[in-house]
This record gives structure tokens, C-alpha cells and sequence, in this order.
């Protein structure tokens, strides 16, 4: 059966790369691909090693940040559960899968062999990305230490996705039959509780002191017996990254390669929460494709009331606006975010009275570091735009609406909810910092910068957005359009690369803006002192609103050409 | 009420349509017959300004398709085969959205009669996640007949019908007709366009191989006449043979 699951995932990628180069025979994509190109080689280049052969990473250091965050990967997908992605099959898969003579282990060997492509492909981006970092023996080496790493990752993920499963669909019979995985995980989080009480008044007492000593001091915690044997598999599967010589290399690859070769154990003789949850991943998967990617309540599911109430008249794109606002407020991860956030505004207001304050300043700048963040990451994240409804062009095309409408309805739907979180997370910071006499800048200078986001912040977001939507609109065969949001931890890379390339964008975007409001402000200053700031702010505003405008007419003219067909755009 | 002259689509070499010319009128049905591939649904997806032709023209209710679009596609409604709906909206609010995109003003009191109609008043308040195909179905086409359009463009729309939604399906495209709507149906089902279009026109390759109504048709082709349909149809495509002969 494996050459048949073979044959199946290398002629389907196959057909699917040389579909996509067909697209090259459009200037518009053989452009774009050479520019991807240069920025790739831009990044190796970039990345070429500039200390000597000498200056390498401590590995104690490396194993030290690998592990915590192979921890925080895994504990998140303990807690949320996010690898269900991998366990959907297209309807396709389903009809000749499923109802085929193919065992529930063959169906699962036939999954994590379409893992593989992309874990291969991203272990390449990822050796690419740290090659400025002098450890490891050699690229090469580097490239299968990264895919064990991340295979057994992803193995992981999917093994823990299906203990959730199997314990939400049947509680308690379902606890039975995952004992071992149960057991295995509570000794873990008894002993990880255990020795994090151990450790804490030596790094509460290094946390007052100065940096540095916090480090060592985590380094030693993670040094006791205990800690070690709970790190042991964090650190096993980063340590052939570590290694220096072929020897080291060898040695501390066959512990990582065995622990996959568990993991894969694990996953495959998971079959029947396989099927429960493999069956509920694919149905969504399917509704996701039929709603544009978005994804949809469950069947039977009573929808919430308008939160919204869409007026009977106004501007008819109004109404695309308010169906992608309707989406996401019906959304559970959108409710139970502003729940959250909600929350931790009442909570963090109350704490930043009290004279420590810590907990309350570390929530503050971790929702400021958030909101600024998401300046860059959020536009690729929040995604109920032209992105989810590109499957539905026919329809969107049959309205009697210009294409720039459609554009800034869909585009500025998505900046509405983007920069909502972001404002939310502002004023969560604000209200954490609100009982500190001591931070500067101080209340008053504080509160005017929250009101300088709120008229900052939306036309950056609709810039970003505008992007994003501009590059599903240019290069739909290429760009992820409908079936979710891009993640996971197997394409980690090809996000940070995307990240990266869509933040150069989004800053030459901004640059005359940037330039026309800090030149203005520099050039009245000394006539009227900080009243300078308010035609400067103007200009800005003013020249992003010239270049959203000129990209939404551009893209709009863009929409109305775009042939479903022969972008390659079908349901 | 619907005119194309001269209309072309190339995809890449291909030839999907290749000029056609036809007009529909206020209350006439056209039916739009041919083989997979014939170029059927091309032809109707450009006149509801999804495509865009390679040459030609295509007006509707007077309004230029390329001049005016959002003139054109106001005044006509297209039905897909699939019924594209959207997850997260109710079947009143996407009734509500409709009414919004076309401007028709507060729609709230013909609600609950359209809903009627359409046998879906105890589902008001469902997401489409909820509604079976045919309802889906139906909703399309109730969105689809909000405005009233003046030219009605329908892909294979009795795809997914039980035998009351065929039959309702069937006098909505009449009724519709007899008030004055000029109507597109494309389909494969033969009986159908018997029945209810007042003129047809059969495709292959992308071109008309013949249009008008079926009396029309076989006054051109004496050596049909006696046949039926069915072989009608495929002599026409040149798949006939001997086929069916008396």
C-alpha cells in the first residue's frame, strides 16, 4: 500500500509544481518569481557567517533555548490541540481512501507521508535561515537534524491531538483507552510542577539581580536531576543540531532518531481516535472549502444573534464589510479572545495598583510587544478578506459593485478586526502600567499615544491588508486562497520567510508617509514647538491615505479583470 | 432585454466560445443545449460579467456589460448550478445582504412571505451548515429573485431539486417569464428545455450549430422531423448515427 500512497503524494505534488510553473509563462508571475529567488539569495547571502570559524553558539545555551521552546510548542499543542490540519483529508482522500481496502494505520502512514514534503522543505528553509549561526557539522547535516527535529515535533502534536480527541468524544471511556499516553502525561506535568517549585526562590532571587544572573540561574534550574530528566527529550532532539564534529554527531543523532521512531509508534497505533478525529478534521476541512476558508460552526450549531445590524441602506459593499464582520464575530476563537482580553483588562487594572506590580507590568509590555507585533504578523493571520472569498469570485463578480468597492469592503473588514485586537491590547497594556508613578513615558504622554494608535494604527493596518489581498489578487495560483490560515509548526519557516518579505513591503509602503510627516515635523518644530506634531501627523495620514486609495483603485481595476478560470481559481 | 453579438472567449488557444450572436427578449426562455464542453456555461458566466470575453458584446436591460457593469449586473440575476452561500450568515441575513448589495430598501416585511414560499420559515434563523443541498438551493434562487431581476441567468438549476422543488423550480421560470423576465437556463436535461424554453440554442465547440424554437429547428432539418428529442439533439452535435431512427 505504500507505493500507492507513494505514488499518490509524489505525482500529486508534481502535477501541482508543474501547474504552477506553467503560471510563468505570465510575466506578472515569472517577475515574482525571480524576485523570490533574489530574496532568497539575498537571505543565504545575508546570512553567510561573518565571525570566524572559531565563534560558535554554546551549545549549553542552544540547548537551553531549543528545549524551552520545543516545550512551549508542545505544551501548546497539548492545550489547543492545533494539529488537526494534518488530519484532514480532502473530500478526494475521503471517497477513495476511506471507503477503499486501505487499514486506519494505512491512512495514517499516508498522512504523515504528505507531511514529509513539507517538513523536508522547511527543514531546507530552516538551515537556510540560521546559517549565520556557526553550530552544527554541516549544512547538510544541519538539514536532517532539523527534519527529525521537527518530524518527531509534528508526530508529537498529532499523537496528543488524538488523546484530546478521544478524550472530548467519549470522557471517560475514552480516558481508559488513552491510559498509558494519560499516565505518561501526569507523571509529566507532576514532576515539571514539582521541579518548578524547587527552582523558584533561586530564580526569583536571580530575577531581582541583574540579567545575566537570571540566565545562569535558569541554566542551573534546568541542571537539577529532576529538570533534566523532564527536558531529556527536548534536549535529545536538539542536540545534533549542537554537535561540532561527524563523531558528535552520530552519537547524538541515534537518541533523536529514536525517539521519532517512538513517537511514530505512538501516532500509529493510535487508529480508532485516528478515525474520530481524522473524520471530524476532514468534515471541516470540507465546510472550510465550501465557506472560502473560513472556518464554520458545527452542524446544528445555533448561530449568535447580529452583533451587527446591517441597515437596510447605505453603501451596497457595506454589506461584504458586514458579512465578514458577522464571520468573525461567529467565530469561537474571535469570542473567546475578546472574552480574554476582556478579562485580563480588569485584572491587570486592579494588579497595577498593587506596590510590586510585577505581574501587572510583565502582562502590560507583553500586550504591548503583541499589538506591535501583529503590525506584522496579523494581516497574514487575520485573514476574513478577498483571501477567504477568492472561492467564491463568481459570486462577488455577479454583483453590481466596482472592483474597488469590493477591494476596500474586504480589505477593510479585515482591518477593522485587526486593529481592534491591536487597540484592545493597547488598553490592556495601558491599564496594566496605570497605577505605575514611576514608568516614563509618563500617564499623560501614555494616554496620548493610545489616542495617536487609534488614528495611526487603522490606516497602517489597511496598508498591510491591501498587500496581502493585492498579492491573492496577483498571484491567486500561487497564494494560499480559501482552506484556512497558513500554520503549523511544519512550515514555520515559510511563514517567518513570508513574514519577513511581506514586513519589507509593508515598510516601503510607509516610507514617504514616514518621510513626509518626520521631515514636516522636523521643519516646524522650531517655529511652533510640539503643535508641530499635528500637521506632521496630518501629512502622514494624509499620504497613506493617498496610497491606499491608489491601491485600492489599482487593485480594484485588478478584480474586475481577473478571470476565475484562468487564474486557476476553482471551488 | 439580453443581446450578445459577436462573443469570443479564448483560453490560452483554446476556443471555449466562438462568435456567437443571439438576443433574448422580455418573456422568452432560452435554453442553452451542447455536449460537455460546448461552451455553455462560458457563454452564460460571461453574460453575467463572471468572464471576461475575449470580443465581443454583450448588453443587458440596455446596459452595456463592459461600459456599465454595475448597471448590467443590477438589472440580472445568475444561479449556479452549486448553490455558493455564505457560512456565517442566517437565511434571513442573507436575504438582508442581498437587499443591501442591490438597494432595495427595507426588505424586512416581504421576509417572512419569500420565506414561505420557499418552505423555509422554521429555518430563518439556520446557517447554511444546517439547510440540506435543496434548501440551499433554494435560498440561492430566493437571493437570486430578490430584485426582481429583468434577465434571469440560470447554470443546471434543477442540480440537487427533489420533485416539488423541480416542479416549484419550474413555475418560477415560467411565471417569471410570463412577467416579463428574459431567462438563460442552460442544461442538460432535454425534457426540461422542451417544456419550458420558447427557443433554444445548441452548442458544440463554441459555436451555435442552431438556434430558435424546436418547430424552427426542425423546419431547417426535414430529415429530423419525425425523431425524437433526444436524437434530435445529437444529430445536431453530429453524435446521431442511426440511432433512435423510427
Amino acid at each position: 500500500m505504500i507505493e500507492v500512497f507513494g505514488y499518490l503524494t509524489w505525482r500529486s505534488a508534481r502535477n501541482r509544481i508543474v501547474r504552477q510553473l506553467r503560471q510563468l509563462r505570465s510575466p506578472r508571475y515569472l517577475a515574482a518569481l525571480l524576485l523570490g529567488l533574489a530574496y532568497l539569495w539575498f537571505v543565504v547571502i545575508g546570512q553567510r557567517p561573518t565571525t570566524s570559524a572559531t565563534a560558535t553558539v554554546d551549545p549549553k545555551v542552544l540547548e537551553l533555548i531549543g528545549a524551552s521552546a520545543l516545550f512551549g510548542a508542545v505544551a501548546w499543542g497539548w492545550i489547543f490541540g492545533v494539529e488537526r490540519r494534518v488530519l484532514a483529508f480532502s473530500p478526494a482522500e475521503v471517497t477513495f481512501l476511506f471507503s477503499g481496502p486501505v487499514s486506519r494505520q494505512g491512512l495514517i502512514q499516508f498522512k504523515l507521508l504528505r507531511t514529509q514534503l513539507l517538513i523536508l522543505f522547511n527543514a531546507l528553509l530552516w538551515t537556510l535561515i540560521l546559517s549565520r549561526e556557526r553550530f552544527g557539522v554541516s549544512a547538510w547535516l544541519r538539514v536532517i537534524s532539523i527534519w527529525v527535529m521537527l518530524t518527531t515535533l509534528s508526530f508529537h502534536r498529532l499523537g496528543a491531538s488524538f488523546v484530546r480527541t478521544s478524550l472530548s468524544e467519549h470522557g471517560r471511556l475514552g480516558a481508559r483507552h488513552r491510559s498509558v499516553s494519560l499516565v505518561v502525561l501526569g507523571a509529566f506535568l507532576v514532576a515539571l510542577v514539582w521541579s518548578i517549585a524547587d527552582a523558584l526562590p533561586e530564580l526569583v532571587a536571580a530575577r531581582q539581580q541583574a540579567g545575566s544572573n537570571f540566565l545562569t540561574a535558569m541554566a542551573a534550574a534546568f541542571d537539577r536531576p529532576l529538570a533534566r530528566v523532564l527536558t531529556y527529550p527536548f534536549r535529545i532532539m536538539i542536540r545534533p543540531l549542537a554537535a561540532h564534529s561527524m563523531a558528535e554527531w552520530l552519537a547524538s543523532l541515534w537518541p533523536a532518531l529514536l525517539l521519532m521512531v517512538l513517537h511514530y509508534v505512538w501516532v500509529v497505533r493510535s487508529d480508532t481516535a485516528f478515525e474520530e478525529a481524522a473524520a471530524e478534521a476532514s468534515l471541516q476541512r470540507a465546510t472550510a472549502m465550501a465557506s472560502g476558508g473560513i472556518s464554520v460552526p458545527a452542524t446544528g450549531q445555533r448561530p449568535r444573534r447580529a452583533l451587527i445590524r446591517l441597515s437596510a441602506s447605505g453603501w451596497p459593499a457595506g454589506a461584504i464589510l458586514w458579512k465578514n464582520l458577522m464571520a468573525a464575530t461567529r467565530t469561537r476563537r474571535m469570542r473567546s479572545t475578546a472574552v480574554s482580553l476582556a478579562l485580563a483588562g480588569v485584572v491587570v487594572a486592579v494588579l497595577s495598583f498593587d506596590p510590586e506590580g510585577t505581574l501587572a507590568e510583565a502582562a502590560g509590555w507583553l500586550a504591548l510587544f503583541w499589538a506591535g507585533l501583529m503590525v506584522i504578523s496579523g494581516p497574514q493571520y487575520v485573514r476574513n478578506d478577498l483571501r477567504g472569498d477568492l472561492l467564491k469570485l463568481d459570486l462577488l463578480r455577479s454583483y453590481p459593485l466596482r472592483g474597488w468597492s469590493v477591494v476596500l469592503a474586504e480589505a477593510g473588514a479585515s482591518t477593522l478586526m485587526l486593529t481592534l485586537i491591536q487597540v484592545a491590547l493597547l488598553g490592556l497594556s495601558y491599564l496594566a502600567f496605570l497605577g505605575n508613578q514611576t514608568l516614563y513615558p509618563g500617564l499623560e504622554e501614555r494616554t496620548l499615544l493610545l489616542l495617536l494608535s487609534l488614528v495611526f494604527l487603522p490606516p497602517i493596518n489597511l496598508l498591510g491588508m491591501l498587500i496581502q489581498n493585492g498579492a491573492a489578487l496577483l498571484y491567486p495560483a500561487w497564494v494560499r486562497v480559501g482552506a484556512g490560515r497558513p500554520g503549523g509548526v511544519e512550515i514555520l519557516g515559510q511563514n517567518l520567510l513570508m513574514v519577513i518579505a511581506f514586513a519589507l513591503l509593508l515598510g516601503l509602503t510607509l516610507i514617504i508617509p514616514a518621510a513626509l510627516g518626520g521631515g514636516s515635523y522636523l521643519l516646524l518644530r522650531p517655529g511652533i514647538g510640539d503643535w508641530a506634531m499635528l500637521p506632521s501627523a496630518g501629512l502622514a495620514l494624509l499620504a497613506m491615505g493617498y496610497e491606499a486609495s491608489w491601491m485600492v483603485e489599482w487593485l480594484g481595476g485588478l478584480f474586475e479583470r481577473t478571470d476565475p478560470v484562468a487564474a486557476g481559481i476553482t471551488t | 432585454m439580453i443581446q450578445v453579438d459577436g462573443l469570443h472567449k479564448l483560453y490560452g488557444d483554446f476556443p471555449a466560445v466562438q462568435g456567437l450572436s443571439f438576443s433574448v427578449g422580455g418573456g422568452e426562455v432560452l435554453g442553452l443545449v451542447g455536449p460537455n464542453g460546448a461552451g455553455k456555461t462560458t457563454t452564460i458566466r460571461s453574460i453575467a460579467g463572471i468572464i471576461i470575453p475575449t470580443s465581443g458584446r454583450i448588453e443587458v436591460a440596455g446596459h452595456d456589460l463592459k461600459a456599465d457593469p454595475v448597471a448590467a449586473k443590477g438589472a440580472l440575476a445568475f444561479i449556479p448550478d452549486e448553490p455558493h452561500l455564505f457560512e456565517y450568515l442566517t437565511v434571513e441575513e442573507h436575504l438582508r445582504f442581498v437587499a443591501r448589495l442591490y438597494r432595495l430598501g427595507d426588505v424586512g416585511p416581504r421576509i417572512p412571505g419569500l420565506l414561505a414560499e420557499l418552505d423555509l420559515s422554521d429555518k430563518r434563523h439556520a446557517l447554511p451548515g444546517e439547510l440540506s443541498r435543496g434548501m440551499k438551493q433554494k435560498l440561492a434562487i430566493a437571493c437570486g429573485l430578490l430584485h426582481d431581476p429583468k434577465a434571469l441567468l440560470l447554470d443546471e438549476p434543477l442540480t440537487g431539486l427533489d420533485p416539488v422543488g423541480i416542479r416549484r423550480m419550474k413555475s418560477t421560470i415560467m411565471r417569471r417569464a410570463a412577467e416579463g423576465t428574459a431567462v438563460i437556463l442552460s442544461s442538460h436535461l432535454l425534457h426540461l428545455v422542451e417544456e419550458i424554453c420558447t427557443r433554444v440554442l445548441v452548442m458544440q465547440r463554441g459555436r451555435a450549430v442552431a438556434f430558435g424554437s424546436i418547430p424552427e429547428i426542425l423546419a431547417e432539418r426535414p430529415d429530423l422531423r419525425s425523431r425524437k428529442l433526444e436524437d434530435v439533439f445529437l444529430a445536431l452535435i453530429g453524435q446521431g448515427g442511426d440511432a433512435g431512427q423510427p
